[in-house]
């Protein structure tokens, strides 16, 4: 336990004190970001969302991965911040345990990996749920593990479970005390009043979704329907937690004698996502975009590493502007129609 | 091309801001020339020849003598490169191509209209010749021109996103101008700027120009469910996409 004043002490000592950078949920208008901490005073624990997921931290928007010189070759390059972040809710921990599994299955993705080891985790449980989140249904919006430390707000205080060496070693300059009983079953209380504040649902245990969706793929109509209004924008996939595609491009310097490679988040809902050399595109359509997507967070990554990719951040459904990118309304209606 | 490719620059009905931005490239001009050699540059230099191999030209096509010209560049070039909006999407300069013609002249140059021949309709340089590659923008981003002239040295095609300006507001984690109650045309709107206007918190306005298949018929269906009227939409979509919008109608 800490009271929320020596949280707010240990915080500050963080920011000015430790070699790492320290991050945190902040205000940005009227959403949050997660973004480096100047003062403790600018973390919003209370938080709904956060515009981007905090993912951006190990899988960079755009990133560097090797430097070339005509005259002395190339380099690999992974430039590493070593980083606290601060005040992560359970359904982004889950995706980040989902992306660690994608980045070390069959290839060891060092630029993902080594900036998530310089990493300290630390969640909070959901204290204000965004009207899009729907982390209820997918047994998310609350996580016993993978997490170094983990925060709750109970009144006047914090308490803290703790999930790893790294977390505990974090503590070691914090003003903490043992939880009573009361703190215990305070914590508890938290948690499992949590489940009932999210007014979107899903009407099908996540689990079914992929038999659903395998069911549902060539409900062409369906697909086409719901997806007439798509800009294929790629908003949807570029703000989710679990969306890992990349496209990887050379830029030369004007001098042409150097340049780098970089990679940049891509999206499976963009129209040249799946051009190949040829020009063939195998998704050539709007619908089959969109199919995509929704085949790949409840069906396809399933098969492949055993998980439903959607964690029911909402984030999803909150950035399309012609608002058909929500997950409930699209597998609850798949639901309707797949008798 | 063997050795160092010959660049020209041309203008036609522009306001020459794209070959200012390249004026500004300022100790990268030093590296420009050194992999071209620019033979003809009006806004900055006072030679001038007619053996080049690659034209870039700024300004979009309004009358019969600058038509004549672009010609003759054609002729002259083995690459053109179109700059900036006028050029590539007909720019500011089709906001006039659904206004009536003799109103807008007389608008511009009162009772002298008559001395100023010119089309009614404003036009990109590829409706009237074969454009080989283009830096959207208006005005242009420099670096996507460094990138595009190294490419060409090098025998590449260029990179030019044919994505919207909405990847680039979620990559810098920008708020949606949507959610700020403001409108904007960025879901249809070719990307590449890193979507520098929505980074300092006003709206896409449409200057690189439609994406090649746009969803025009779902955003203004959603501009209006948003709130704003047919003509307001149709204001939001002339303000750039005044020449596109015809050519993709007569495809």
């Amino acid at each position: 336990m800490i009271s929320k004043e020596d949280f707010e002490a240990f915080v500050e000592r963080l920011v000015k004190e430790d070699h790492r950078e320290v991050v945190g949920v902040q205000e940005k208008g009227d959403k949050f970001v997660f973004d480096e901490l100047k003062a403790a005073k600018d973390l919003r624990l209370d938080y709904d969302v956060t515009i981007l997921p905090p993912k951006k931290y190990f899988m960079p928007q755009r990133e560097t991965l090797v430097k070339y010189k005509v005259k002395d070759g190339h380099k690999a390059v992974n430039e590493i911040t070593p980083r606290i972040i601060l005040g992560i809710h359970p359904y982004d921990l889950e995706a980040i345990r989902q992306m660690d599994k994608v980045f070390s299955d069959t290839y060891e993705d060092k630029n993902y990996l080594k900036k998530r080891e310089a990493s300290v985790l630390v969640g909070v449980n959901i204290e204000n749920v965004s009207e899009w989140c729907f982390a209820g249904s997918m047994g998310t919006s609350t996580i016993e593990e993978h997490y170094d430390l983990m925060l709750t707000d109970i009144g006047d205080k914090y308490a803290i479970e703790i999930g790893s060496e790294k977390g505990f070693e974090l503590l070691d300059e914090a003003d903490v005390m043992e939880a009573s009983e009361d703190d215990i079953s305070a914590v508890k209380k938290k948690k499992e009043g949590v489940k009932e504040k999210f007014e979107k649902k899903l009407d099908l245990p996540p689990e079914e979704l992929p038999i659903l969706l395998e069911r549902s793929y060539g409900n062409t109509d369906f697909w086409k329907e719901h997806s007439e209004k798509c800009y294929s924008c790629g908003s949807c996939n570029l703000v989710c937690p679990t969306c890992y595609c990349f496209d990887v491009k050379d830029f030369n310097e004007l001098t042409l004698d150097e340049g780098e490679r970089i990679r940049q988040w891509d999206g499976c809902l963009l129209e040249e996502f799946a051009i190949v050399a040829g020009d063939e595109n195998f998704r050539e359509n709007r619908y089959q975009r969109y199919r995509h997507r929704f085949m790949r967070k409840g069906r396809y990554i399933h098969d492949r590493f055993g998980d439903i990719a959607c964690v029911g951040c909402g984030r999803c459904g909150s950035h399309c502007v012609p608002d058909i990118a929500d997950p409930t309304e699209i597998y609850n209606d798949l639901k309707e129609v797949t008798k | 091309m063997s050795g160092k490719p010959k660049a020209a620059f041309f203008d036609l009905a522009g306001c020459e801001g794209d070959q200012l931005q390249i004026a500004n490239l300022e100790e990268k001009v030093l590296d420009l020339i050194n992999i071209v050699e620019v033979v003809s540059f009006r806004e900055i230099m006072k030679e001038h020849s007619d053996d080049y191999d690659i034209a870039f030209i700024e300004g979009s096509v309004t009358n019969d003598h600058l038509a004549e010209r672009l010609e003759e560049i054609r002729e002259n070039a083995s690459i053109v490169v179109g700059l900036g909006s006028c050029a590539t999407i007909g720019g500011i300069n089709s906001i006039r191509n659904s206004q009536d013609h003799e109103e807008v002249k007389h608008r511009v140059y009162g009772d002298q209209a008559d001395l100023f021949p010119s089309w009614d309709k404003a036009k990109a340089i590829e409706d009237v010749i074969k454009v080989d590659y283009h830096v959207h923008g208006c005005p242009i981003d420099r670096d996507e021109f460094i990138h595009v002239v190294e490419s060409l040295v090098l025998g590449k095609d260029p990179e030019i996103p044919n994505y919207p300006v909405c990847v680039e507001c979620k990559l810098n984690e920008n708020i949606c101008a949507f959610e700020r109650d403001e409108f904007c045309v960025g879901p249809v709107t070719r990307a590449g700027c890193d979507s520098c206007c929505v980074n300092e918190g006003t709206i896409c306005w449409g200057c690189r120009g439609l994406i090649d298949n746009p969803n025009d018929d779902a955003h203004s269906d959603v501009l209006e469910e948003y709130g704003l009227s047919a003509e307001e939409v149709m204001k939001k979509f002339n303000l750039y996409f005044g020449w596109q919008q015809e050519a993709r109608k007569d495809e």
